[in-house]
């Protein structure tokens, strides 16, 4: 049994509201930083777009396979996001 | 809505608070980490108090412990850094104390965190499943055996394994210079903690001491690197299967889908035992569609995947 039937208490009931209440808010923070983080990231990808063509891209383990050119993916119009 | 999707975060960047709940004892304090919305079930990095005392006693919900750092005595036995503690709701739990103080982190699954003084165990405990090692000192590092494997240089040693979920808890490194370049996601949710070290990933950056996660499924992350290296504790919720690809942009419809489409692929028979309704025939967006009717694998409603389409003939205008 991996939860034992139980009855929450007005204050138990008060606490998680609380603890959900601020984690809205930690979550809202964390969508601000990693949309601010997006120039950066753009870089990353464009790095790592030319590394996989050039080293490789790991398939499994120390396995690894080089991308050809028309294998890259192409960026989609619609708005790219990390946090979901 | 269970977990939200909380990546990154740093338990560093915040403060501690008590620990206010009933039956709890005092000289407990609490960052949490992430919290379910429904069931309460959550995540928290912990402080006992030097001189912090807990009598005998049990959880509805079960939970785990790590020790980061001081030490606790449960019973007659101290547990330093590196002990792990599973304990099935129910099981009562020998006095605990910390003379010193302790860091550690507390995962509460399936509901929300509760202490009820009890020397003895709930009628409903499982106490055969009750869990307790000293990872550090009597666990080595084992290669990860899932296929497709992380790169080399990432070690793992389970705590944890649970047969019917496959979930685990887990603990991993990354060796100095680390590296993998792909992209991943799973089927399950995953969450983890740095114990120590830094470790940095396309999508999010770079992950510091304290930095956590927690990620449900079908969330790309990855390619992944750390310069000195890393110690970390892990878990998941079912099986953990790496979907390895190249594509930074996709997103969770697009991985779920491409993850059902290989379900079928290696799994022809399962998949089509199973009936499912609506949209039965997923995509796997690194290969051709399959959306002409015919071209992929599918039933109408009725779970029936093998039949035949009679071909319709047009008429001549």
């Amino acid at each position: 049994m991996k939860l034992i039937p139980h009855t929450r208490s007005r204050e138990v009931e008060a606490w998680l509201k609380r603890e959900i209440k601020e984690q809205k808010a930690r979550y809202a923070e964390i969508v601000r930083e990693q949309d601010a983080l997006s120039p950066k990231r753009d870089k990353w990808i464009a790095e790592f777009l030319e590394r996989i063509q050039t080293r490789g891209v790991h398939v499994h383990y120390d396995q690894m396979r080089k991308v050809r050119p028309e294998e890259i993916p192409v960026k989609p119009k619609r708005k790219f996001k990390v946090v979901f | 809505m269970a977990r939200p999707h909380i990546e990154p975060f740093v338990d560093r960047d915040v403060s501690f608070k008590k620990m206010t709940l009933p039956g709890f004892p005092k000289g407990m304090q609490y960052k949490m980490l992430s919290m379910d919305t429904d069931d309460g079930s959550c995540s928290m990095t912990v402080a006992f108090m030097p001189g912090y005392k807990q009598p005998p006693g049990m959880s509805y919900s079960e939970y785990e412990l790590f020790i980061q750092s001081g030490s606790i005595k449960v019973g007659d036995k101290v547990w330093g850094p590196g002990s792990y503690f599973y304990v099935p709701a129910g099981v009562s739990l020998e006095e605990m104390s910390s003379p010193r103080g302790a860091t550690g982190l507390l995962f509460y699954n399936y509901g929300e965190p509760s202490f009820v003084e009890s020397d003895a165990d709930h009628s409903k405990a499982e106490r055969h499943r009750f869990a307790a090692v000293d990872s550090y000192e009597n666990m080595q590092w084992t290669s990860t055996n899932f296929f497709p494997a992380t790169a080399p240089g990432c070690l793992v040693k389970i705590l944890r394994f649970d047969p019917r979920t496959q979930g685990f808890t887990f603990l991993y490194c990354m060796t100095p210079n680390f590296w993998q370049d792909n992209i991943s996601y799973h089927d399950c949710s995953e969450e983890a903690y740095h114990i120590w070290g830094t470790s940095w990933m396309m999508q999010f950056g770079d992950l510091p001491t304290g930095g956590y996660f927690y990620r449900p499924p079908y969330i790309n992350h990855g390619a992944f690197a750390s310069k000195l290296g890393i110690l970390a504790i892990g878990r998941t919720d079912t099986q953990l299967y790496n979907h390895f690809h190249f594509n930074p942009w996709t997103n969770v419809e697009e991985n779920r889908e491409r993850a059902a489409n290989r379900i079928l692929q290696w799994k022809p028979e399962l998949y089509q035992w199973i009936n499912m309704h609506g949209h039965n025939h997923p995509v796997d967006f690194e290969y051709d569609h399959g959306h002409a009717h015919g071209d992929a694998a599918h039933h109408h409603g009725d779970g029936q995947v093998e039949h035949k389409h009679k071909k319709k003939t047009r008429r001549k205008k």
